[in-house]
C-alpha cells in the first residue's frame, strides 16, 4: 500500500541570529516553510540552511538524540531540536521561536561556547578513581550485581547535551554551582562499587555547591534522556549528610529543619535561622530582620506545638534514629 | 464543599495574611474549612533532603488524619501541595509503604491511601469554576495586569505532582482573567523563586528572585500573584534585599492568590492582611480602586 504524505502547514520560525565579531546586538530572523507536523525542528533548520539561508549556523550531528549536539531553546524551553516535532509547538504557540542555549556565551547564531559547562563538570573528577587498597584485576571484566547496577538509576543515559545546564536558574545566578549534569555524573561515580573516592567526593561536593540546588526540577523537565538530575542531586544530599553531617549552611539547614519539626511538629522560623547560620551571618541578619519583624511579629515567636506532637516524635524514633541520620 | 484545611507552617506564622485571606475567600464562596490542630509540617522539601522516608511518613500521618475524617485536603502552598502529593505517590512503592506502615502502626494510625490533596487554585478553577467566580466579583480587577507565579512544586516533577502542563500551565491565568484582571505571560511564571537557597547563599537566591520580578515587570505586570507562601517570602519579604543585590529598584507588589481573589470579591486590604507585606501593594490597589490613589 502506498504511503500518503501527511498534510503540511505553513510554519513561521523566528531564529536568533548573532555574529558577535561583526554585529553589535542579536536579532531575530523570520523564515517561512511548509512543514509536516512530525518534522523535527532540526530538520526545519537544516531546510532553512539548504533552501533559504546558507549562513545560518548551528551545531548538530546524529539527528537521533544520541550525540547531544543540537540542544537549543525552542519556544523558551531548553531541548534537543532533533527530538522536538514542529506540530505541537505550532499548535501551542502559533510559531516557533528558536534561541541558543542559555547560560553560555554565543559564538554565532545557535552555537554556544560550552567550555564553562565542561569546566564545572571537570572540577568534579568525572572519571573512575580506583581504590588503591582494592585494585581491579587486570584484564578481567568486573561484574556487578543487579542491585549494584540498579543504583546507577538513569545516569548512564546522559548525553551531555547541556539542556539541563541551560534550564537551571542557579547556574545562571551562581558560578559556584556545578550544574545539574555535573552533579548527576558525580552521583554516577559515588554509587559505582569500583570507585574508591566516594568519601572524598561526598565531602568535597558539600562546599562545592551541592546545596545550591533549588529542587526546582527544571533540569529534570528539560532532560531529553530522562536522567532526572534533580532527583540524583537529592540522593547526593542524603548521602553527603549521612557521610559527614552538616558542614555548610545548606546541610545545616536541612538537618536543622528536620530537628526543628521534631520539637513542635510545626516550624519555629526564628530557631531555624539560628540552626542554619553561624554567629556572624546571624548578626548580619539583624537589621533587616527587625524591619520584617515590624510587619510580621510572628517571626520572633515560638509557635504552639501541634496536638499529637508525641506521635511525630515516635515517627522520628522509628525512622530517623535508626537510619543513621 | 467541605475540605480539610492544611494551612502549612508559614501561613500560621510569618505569612498569617495568607491564612486570613484564605478564610475570607472560602467563607465568601461557602467552602467549609475544617481545621486539624494535629496536622504537622510537610517537611518543606528540607526533611526530604535529609531523610526521604521520614518525610513520607510524617505526611502519611497527615494524610491519614484527613482520611479518618473522610475529607480531601486543601492546601494553600505549592510546596505543601507537592510534598503531600509526593507522599501519596511514594507510598505506592511496597518497600516505602512497609517502612511507613511500620512507623504509623505503633501510634495508632493506618493510611489506606485514599486522601486527595488539592491546592486552592485548582479548587477555584475546577470546582467553583471561572463562571461562578466571575458572578461573585463585585470589584472587577479591570486595568490590573497580573503575572501568575506558580511555584515549582505545584508543577514539577510533572509525572508525580503536576496536575496540568508544567511547561504551559494556564489555570492561574484563567483565574486572573475571571477576576477581571489581565494575565501577563512571561517566562518566569514557571521558574523558581530562589527560596530554597535563601538560607544557603542569600545573594544568589536574591538574584534569582530579582530575575523573575524583572521579567514580570518587563512584560507589563503591575503585580505578581502566587499560590505559594515560600515564593512570597522570596519575592516580597526579601524583595528590598533583592533590589539592593541587583542594584536597581524592583517595586513590584506580590499578592497571595486568595488576596487577589478576595480583592475582586470585595474584601478590604486590611481584611486580607495586605499591610503586612514588605513591598507596598498600594500602587496595584489604587489601580482597582481598593485604596485611594496616592497623591
Amino acid at each position: 500500500m502506498a504511503a500518503t504524505a501527511p498534510a503540511t502547514q505553513r510554519a513561521e520560525l523566528d531564529v536568533y541570529r548573532f555574529d558577535p565579531e561583526k554585529e553589535s546586538a542579536p536579532r531575530y530572523q523570520s523564515y517561512q516553510l511548509d512543514l509536516a507536523p512530525h518534522t523535527p525542528v532540526l530538520t526545519a533548520l537544516l531546510r532553512i540552511r539548504t533552501e533559504l539561508d546558507p549562513t545560518l549556523t548551528l551545531r548538530y550531528s546524529c539527528r537521533s538524540a544520541i550525540c547531544g549536539s543540537c540542544a537549543m531553546v525552542i519556544n523558551s524551553k531548553s531541548r534537543l531540536a532533533c527530538q522536538t516535532p514542529v506540530g505541537p509547538e505550532l499548535a501551542r504557540h502559533g510559531k516557533i521561536v528558536i534561541d541558543p542555549m542559555r547560560n553560555q556565551p554565543v559564538l554565532r547564531d545557535l552555537v554556544v561556547e560550552m567550555s564553562p559547562f565542561w569546566g564545572r563538570y571537570r572540577k568534579l573528577e568525572p572519571h573512575l578513581i580506583p581504590d588503591p587498597e582494592h585494585p581491579m584485576p587486570e584484564g578481567v571484566a568486573t561484574s556487578m550485581t543487579p542491585v549494584q547496577l540498579e543504583r546507577f538509576k538513569e545516569t548512564p543515559r546522559c548525553i551531555a547535551c547541556g539542556a539541563c545546564y541551560s534550564a537551571c536558574p542557579m547556574v545562571e545566578a551562581d558560578p559556584a554551582f556545578p550544574g545539574p549534569m555535573a552533579l548527576a555524573k558525580l552521583y554516577r561515580f559515588v554509587v559505582d562499587p569500583r570507585d574508591g573516592a566516594t568519601k572524598r567526593r561526598l565531602t568535597s561536593v558539600q562546599p562545592g555547591g551541592l546545596w545550591l540546588c533549588l529542587r526546582c526540577h527544571l533540569c529534570t523537565e528539560a532532560c531529553p534522556k530522562d536522567v532526572r538530575p534533580s532527583e540524583r542531586i537529592m540522593d547526593l544530599k542524603e548521602m553527603a549528610l549521612a557521610a559527614q553531617g552538616g558542614t555548610e549552611n545548606g546541610s545545616r539547614h536541612a538537618l536543622g529543619f528536620k530537628e526543628n519539626i521534631r520539637e513542635r511538629g510545626v516550624l519555629n522560623e526564628f530557631k531555624l535561622v539560628r540552626q542554619t547560620y553561624g554567629l556572624g551571618e546571624m548578626l548580619a541578619q539583624v537589621p533587616y530582620g527587625l524591619k520584617v519583624y515590624r510587619k510580621k511579629p510572628e517571626t520572633l515567636r515560638s509557635p504552639k506545638p501541634i496536638e499529637g506532637r508525641d506521635e511525630v516524635e515516635k515517627i522520628y524514633e522509628a525512622l530517623d534514629d535508626t537510619e543513621g541520620a | 464543599m467541605k475540605l480539610a484545611y492544611y494551612p502549612g507552617c508559614v501561613a500560621q506564622e510569618s505569612g498569617k495574611e495568607l491564612d486570613l485571606a484564605t478564610r475570607w475567600v472560602c467563607r465568601k464562596l461557602s467552602i467549609e474549612l475544617v481545621d486539624f490542630p494535629n496536622f504537622s509540617c510537610c517537611g518543606s522539601g528540607f526533611i526530604d533532603e535529609a531523610n526521604p522516608t521520614l518525610n513520607t511518613a510524617i505526611n502519611a500521618r497527615n494524610l491519614a488524619i484527613a482520611e479518618k475524617a473522610g475529607l480531601e485536603i486543601l492546601t494553600v502552598c505549592s510546596t505543601c501541595q507537592g510534598m503531600l502529593t509526593l507522599a501519596n505517590v511514594r507510598l505506592k512503592d511496597p518497600a516505602v509503604r512497609a517502612k511507613v506502615d511500620g512507623a504509623l502502626a505503633p501510634i495508632g494510625y493506618q493510611y489506606r491511601g485514599t486522601t486527595g490533596v488539592t491546592h486552592l487554585l485548582k479548587i477555584l478553577v475546577e470546582r467553583v469554576g471561572p463562571k461562578a467566580l466571575e458572578a461573585q466579583v463585585v470589584r472587577p480587577l479591570k486595568g490590573l495586569k497580573v503575572g501568575a507565579f506558580y511555584g515549582c512544586h505545584l508543577l514539577r516533577p510533572q509525572n508525580e505532582v503536576g496536575s496540568e502542563s508544567a511547561e504551559e500551565p494556564h489555570q492561574f491565568e484563567d483565574l486572573i482573567a475571571a477576576l477581571g484582571a489581565e494575565p501577563v505571560l512571561y517566562r518566569g511564571r514557571v521558574m523558581c523563586c530562589g527560596f530554597p537557597a535563601l538560607f544557603v547563599k542569600e545573594a544568589s537566591a536574591n538574584r534569582i528572585a530579582a530575575h523573575q520580578i524583572d521579567d514580570a515587570r518587563a512584560h507589563g505586570a503591575h503585580a505578581i500573584a502566587t499560590p505559594c507562601p515560600l515564593c512570597h517570602i522570596s519575592l516580597d519579604t526579601f524583595q528590598p534585599k533583592a533590589a539592593k543585590e541587583v542594584g536597581h529598584a524592583l517595586d513590584l507588589p506580590i499578592l497571595h492568590l486568595p488576596q487577589l481573589v478576595g480583592l475582586a470579591l470585595g474584601a478590604g486590604p486590611a481584611e486580607l492582611g495586605l499591610p503586612r507585606h514588605m513591598v507596598d501593594p498600594g500602587p496595584a490597589l489604587a489601580r482597582i480602586g481598593a485604596v485611594a490613589v496616592p497623591t
